[in-house]
């Protein structure tokens, strides 16, 4: 069943792509062929998975700098991999332009309650210097909630939390026309768990600086 | 606290303002971070020289010239860049995850880029489509580099 994935991807693929065609503006691509590389993550050093699929078949790129050159006709070709000069050389010019890595905050709440923890409060200074630090800052506060009751509720519920959030910045000095407040509710658990599960790890505001 | 109620009151205005426009306009996806040489946001068929801090939509395109380089950050943390003589469409982009709605397409046209996943390839990386025109790339939580020649 492993080995039949690959295929079934790529023709769920190639419908998909035959389905949506019409619909993007811009028609499909000239032919042309494409090589594609999975990098290592340049904070973590962790190294994900691709595949690369067409009719003709799928590359399984699982390893850092590996590698494979898809033709229109022939598909993805073996897969090899790159030396780091390599990658210099072919990517160089894309991989300079690629902004900074986003910085990441999580505060989370005292138990039932709208408080933030002393840990979480504490990160205040240190979110306002993320910003300080760019030139053009975005700051992104999403709040978050657990599975217990409605998803509708947990909307609202989520926006209050990152509301709080946002008015402590503000008070402490964040300029307000760079933020931007939105809510997940229980759609983006840090911990999964089934519907109605009170979790304090997935009570939480999440803070992107871009 | 007449301050917080005054922007809550605001919040909300803008929320609603938002929601009433998004039928008939192509939503905000990103932001444009680094540009160096010539460089353009492609909206239908206007190039529009891209600047840092401007706004990218979902169905823009991005184009480099010889000299030009281009960086952009999506609302879910992705990051992508083009070097010169490089094109890119964004064809579509959602990040909803308050109502379970995901989707991201790009197309890469041709010259070299590099893609970093955000959090859509967490929560949904089966949602995400890198396209090219000899195969298509799926992602599990990736660094990539992509380079499209004739």
């Amino acid at each position: 069943m492993a080995g039949m994935r690959p295929l079934c991807c790529s023709i769920l693929a190639g419908a998909l792509t035959a389905a949506c065609g019409p619909k993007h503006i811009a028609g499909p691509m000239r032919p042309g062929k494409a090589l594609v590389a999975l990098l290592p993550d340049s904070d973590t050093g962790a190294t994900g998975r691709a595949l690369v699929s067409s009719a003709a078949g799928t590359a399984d790129l699982s390893a850092e700098r590996d590698a494979t050159l898809a033709t229109t006709n022939g598909g993805p070709g073996p897969v090899t991999t790159l030396s780091q000069a390599d990658v210099d050389k072919l990517f160089g010019d894309a991989l300079s332009a690629l902004p900074r890595a986003p910085g990441h905050f999580t505060l989370y709440f005292r138990f039932e309650s709208n408080q933030l923890t002393d840990e979480s409060r504490a990160l205040v200074p240190q979110i306002l210097r993320a910003v300080k630090d760019r030139s053009d800052p975005e700051v992104a506060i999403v709040g978050h909630t657990d599975t217990m009751g409605t998803s509708a509720a947990n909307v609202e519920l989520g926006l209050k939390r990152a509301m709080m959030v946002r008015a402590l910045l503000v008070n402490a000095g964040l300029d307000p026309s760079v933020i931007e407040v939105t809510s997940h509710g229980e759609g983006n658990p840090l911990v999964r768990t089934p519907d109605e599960t009170p979790e304090p790890r997935n009570r939480r505001v999440e803070i992107s600086v871009r | 606290m007449s301050t917080l109620r005054s922007s809550l009151g605001v919040l909300v205005i803008v929320i609603a303002a938002t929601t009433s426009v998004r039928s008939q306009e192509p939503s905000a996806a990103g932001r444009i971070k680094v540009v160096s040489g010539s460089a353009f946001v492609i909206r239908q068929t206007a190039a529009i020289p891209a600047e840092p801090g401007q706004t990218v939509f979902e169905t823009d395109g991005l184009r480099t010239g010889t000299d030009g380089r281009i960086g952009v950050t999506l609302k879910d943390d992705t990051r992508v860049s083009l070097g010169p003589s490089s094109e890119l469409r964004l064809q579509r982009f959602t990040y909803e995850p308050g109502r379970g709605s995901f989707g991201m397409v790009l197309q890469f046209v041709q010259g070299v880029a590099a893609y970093v996943s955000g959090r859509m390839a967490k929560l949904a990386p089966q949602s995400i489509r890198l396209e090219t025109p000899a195969a298509i790339v799926g992602v599990r939580g990736t660094s990539l580099a992509i380079r499209v020649d004739p």
